[in-house]
This record gives structure tokens, C-alpha cells and sequence, in this order.
């Protein structure tokens, strides 16, 4: 797919962005270390601003701060574990 | 009144008390925390009493001291004061001793509660000097933004899934409104409107218009307190898709309190939910105080919300209150619509038969004493979820223009009544 060229050359992919995330994690991946992963992974930034961990389910508020690629990829790679990824903004759509 | 700020004081974090201007905002920068409207109480006791309440014309501006605009409302303003039935027919088949319908099936102008929301966030556009408005959805909120901004000369840009049914579809044409279907899963299609949402200067009236929108909801609460002779209800059954309508129920019932409009009494606050997306009725019955996101599944489209935003603060409210909360089954809520209807006349849609079902089993349970009073909120109307009842409502019975075949029927449903 084509990128779309900005008029100072550089491609809407690459510009620099932050996306705030609330991040669902069940039970089978509460203990692994996923947002250090995601750091060695993706060159993006990573910011917990809340987060809230029980045995039944780990919720965790992240900024993620990089080009909107890689943040879309990093999204792509919590949601085949299993992570439920939604914009703060969740319930975007309402009836 | 202050002219730019009207009785409010600052936008909120509900997490962390950080207050923020009153702008086109709602999240806060510190925790990601949701905004709400702060109120000067103080002024608003000056202001706001039985007396001039009842001066003002009949509809949900007359709470508007309440409600989060600086000046008089702009857009909606004949929304609201729908009517408060007493729903003896039904109250008898629930087994309740006192019943009552709260009826937004007659909202003014797109038959649903979310003209009460919209209202409040376009007329908060307009003062904030917005001329775009937008939103994303499935059903009564496209309607309801499409027309109401319509009849204010907004431009308004309605985001749909692009498999949306044509019926749906075409109720927010007819308004001229720029409706733009989207192509993908519902997480994809809600990231994509969220980003639209951060990059366009527009009104997204349940992104950066929700902390002003949300409190539209209130007005629900305020004109049940009055229609029933300035009395909070002990018990109030609300259908839950986000869980806001419950919240915002509860926090009208505390307002009118706190403003001594209405004695301080005890109530408690009941969620309904369809089985097939039911994350806070599942978590209310399970004693927790947190829900997990499920994959809705369910007739009652309007409710079928996965990941509910305010599902923590519904689960809070309950717990406060004494609520409690269930589900109904796509069959429980057809029942439930039918039996609203043919109790009381009123034509619900699958929202509504969640309501009526999950006060039955309330009622049932004890969990409601049947001799205890209580109000259903009636959210939407039945002309709008039609699909969910075909083949489920009996059929027509034709004969040729004949009186001997009309009185052969009768007869035939005389012997045997089950027959019709």
C-alpha cells in the first residue's frame, strides 16, 4: 500500500505520535513482563499512567509514543496474545 | 449567571479530582481518567427551586441549572418531559405493588433517550463554536445527532460499520447528514473513529463532547423525581450498555437531594442487561468490583457494548445503593417487550424488553420486595428494532371478504381461545 507524502517529504507513517491505550490482560498473561517486551520489540515509548493487577485480571493504562506504524504493529502484537487493546476513548461507537 | 460558564465550575477527573477548563475535553492528561462537569451548588440552590421549575415550559430544559451549557440551551429544546405512567396492568403481572413506566419510546424528535444527550452536546458545541459535529454509532445516537442537527444548520458527519442494515442507514440520510461507512472489525472501526475523533476540530459528541453529552442523561432522573411528586423512587430498573444512563440516574437522584428538591430518602439503583453481553450484570452477581470484556451476542443491539466504559462506576453505584443487576435471554427480552405492550400499550424496543425482564426476575427473586414501588426506564421505541420480533408475535389470520368467514373465525376462536 502507498504512504501518503506529506508536503515536507515525510511519509504520515513516520510522524511521530502518541496513543493512549487501556491494555486487558486475562489471567494466563498477568504475570509476563509484556510492556518491557513491547520496549524491546518496537522503538516505542512506553508510559504506564495507572494500572490495576488481580488474579482474575490486569488492567494498565499505557502511553505509547512513536511513528504510527509501529505503534499499529505493536497493537497488532498484544492482540495476538490475547490482549484486549482499546483507545481510551473506548466505546467510540454507541447505538 | 456568568455568561461563559454558565452554574458550572471546571471539567473533573473522576480518579484523581484534577480539575481542567471547560473545553471540548475528556480525559484527563495525569491518569487517562474520564472528565465529568463539575456544578457551583451554591448557585444553583439560589437559582433553582420547586416553584421555578415548575414556572418553566415542559421539557428537559427546565432542569437547566443542571444541565452543562453557559447560556440557554440551542439545540433540542422540546426534548424531555416524556411521560411517567403508572403501570397498574403490569405492576400486577410483575408482582410488584406499585409500578411505573418512565417513557423515552416518545422522545422528542427520534424516539429514543439519546435526544436528551445530544441535545446537551450540541448546544455545548455551539457555545464552544463548533459547526461540526460527528459521532460514531449503530442506531439512536446516528439518528439523534442527524436530526438534531439538522434542525440547528450543523454539519454533522455520522461514522456506521459499513454492514449496517439499510433501515438503520437510511434514518440518518433522510437528515442529509454525511454518513460514512466503515469497513472492518468493531475494534478497528472504534480505534479508527477515536483517531479521527483526536485529529479533526469537530464535536465528536461521545469522545470530546463526553463529559457535557453524559450529563444529558440526568435529566431522565429529575423528571421522574418531579413526575412523581418530587419523591425519589425506591427502586429504578436502567438498562446498562455503557452503564453511564445508570450512573448519571443515580448522580440526578444525589443533585436534587443535595439541592433539598427532594427529601433524603433511601433508594437503591438496579442494572438490566441482555445474557449475551452482560459483563456488569455478570460481575454484579459475582460480587465484583471489576467486569471482563465479552463478545456481545444478543437481539438488544443498542446494549451490546463488550467493553463498557462506565461498567466500573455502574458496578460502584449498585453497591452503593443496594442494586442489583441481571440478564434476560433474546427470548426473556421478546417477552418482555410483549408483555409491555400488551399490559400498558407501549411498544418498547429490545432495550425495553431487557428492562421489563430483568425487573421480573428482580421482583421474583426478592431481590425488588413486592411491596415496595418502582420506576422501568423505557429507553427507546419498538418501530426501530422490528427484526427482533418477526415470527415471534403471532400471525395474521386472512379470510375472503366473507361475513360467514369472519363469523366462522370467531367462532372457531370462541371454542378453542389458545387457537388465536
Amino acid at each position: 500500500m502507498a504512504t501518503k507524502t506529506k508536503p515536507n517529504g515525510k511519509s504520515e507513517k513516520n510522524q511521530p505520535q502518541s496513543t493512549r491505550l487501556w491494555l486487558m490482560f486475562p489471567p494466563k498473561l498477568i504475570t509476563r513482563p509484556i510492556v518491557w517486551e513491547l520496549g524491546q520489540k518496537f522503538p516505542l515509548v512506553t508510559n504506564v499512567r495507572q494500572a490495576s493487577v488481580t488474579d482474575e485480571i490486569g488492567l494498565v493504562s499505557l502511553e505509547l509514543s512513536g511513528s504510527r506504524g509501529d505503534i499499529k504493529a505493536a497493537i497488532k502484537w498484544m492482540e495476538k496474545l490475547g490482549i484486549k487493546v482499546e483507545p481510551v476513548e473506548i466505546n467510540v461507537i454507541e447505538s | 449567571m456568568d455568561k461563559q460558564t454558565g452554574f458550572m465550575k471546571a471539567l473533573k477527573c473522576r480518579e484523581c479530582g484534577r480539575e481542567y477548563p471547560l473545553a471540548a475535553t475528556h480525559v484527563c492528561e495525569f491518569d487517562f481518567g474520564p472528565l465529568e462537569v463539575a456544578y457551583d451548588y451554591d448557585r444553583i440552590k439560589a437559582s433553582m427551586t420547586r416553584s421555578a421549575i415548575q414556572s418553566r415550559s415542559k421539557n428537559m430544559w427546565r432542569y437547566r441549572e443542571l444541565l452543562p451549557v453557559a447560556g440557554e440551551p440551542t439545540v433540542g429544546c422540546e426534548v424531555g418531559f416524556t411521560p411517567l405512567i403508572k403501570a397498574d396492568r403490569l405492576a400486577k403481572r410483575l408482582g410488584i405493588r406499585e409500578l411505573w413506566i418512565k417513557n423515552d419510546a416518545v422522545n422528542y424528535p427520534t424516539l429514543s433517550f439519546k435526544d436528551r444527550v445530544v441535545s446537551v452536546a450540541l448546544s455545548r458545541a455551539k457555545e464552544l463554536g463548533f459547526t461540526t459535529v460527528a459521532c460514531a454509532s449503530t442506531g439512536n445516537l446516528a439518528n439523534s445527532v442527524a436530526a438534531n442537527a439538522a434542525s440547528a444548520g450543523l454539519k454533522a458527519y455520522v461514522f456506521i460499520p459499513s454492514d449496517l442494515e439499510l433501515g438503520k442507514v437510511l434514518n440518518s440520510l433522510v437528515y442529509g447528514a454525511n454518513v460514512v461507512g466503515i469497513k472492518g472489525h468493531y475494534d478497528e472501526v472504534n480505534r479508527l473513529c477515536a483517531e479521527i475523533a483526536g485529529k479533526y476540530n469537530w464535536a465528536f459528541v461521545n469522545v470530546n463532547m463526553r463529559p457535557y453529552y453524559a450529563e444529558g442523561s440526568k435529566s431522565m432522573g429529575f423528571e421522574i423525581i418531579e413526575q412523581l411528586g418530587w419523591k425519589i423512587p425506591q427502586h429504578t430498573i436502567v438498562p446498562m450498555a455503557s452503564g453511564s444512563l445508570l450512573t448519571k440516574i443515580h448522580k440526578s437522584y444525589q443533585e436534587m437531594t443535595k439541592l433539598g428538591l427532594v427529601s433524603d430518602a433511601e433508594y437503591s439503583v438496579h442494572g438490566a442487561q441482555p445474557a449475551g453481553c452482560s459483563p456488569i450484570s455478570v460481575a454484579q452477581k459475582a460480587g465484583l468490583d471489576f467486569f471482563k470484556p465479552v463478545k456481545p451476542n444478543t437481539i438488544a443491539k443498542s446494549l451490546a457494548i463488550g467493553t463498557p466504559a462506565d461498567g466500573f462506576y455502574a458496578l460502584k453505584v449498585m453497591k452503593e445503593t443496594g442494586g442489583a443487576a441481571d440478564d434476560v435471554t433474546d427470548d426473556e427480552i421478546r417477552d418482555g417487550i410483549k408483555l409491555l405492550a400488551e399490559c400498558e400499550g407501549i411498544f418498547t424496543e429490545t432495550a425495553g424488553g431487557v428492562t421489563v425482564g430483568v425487573a421480573k426476575k428482580l421482583i421474583a427473586s426478592g431481590k425488588i420486595p413486592a411491596n415496595d414501588s418502582a420506576v422501568l426506564c423505557i429507553t427507546g421505541n419498538g418501530l426501530k428494532t422490528l427484526d427482533a420480533l418477526v415470527g415471534h408475535v403471532g400471525h395474521t389470520r386472512e379470510i375472503r371478504p366473507s361475513l360467514r368467514e369472519f363469523e366462522a373465525l370467531i367462532e372457531a376462536e370462541t371454542k378453542s381461545p389458545t387457537a388465536a
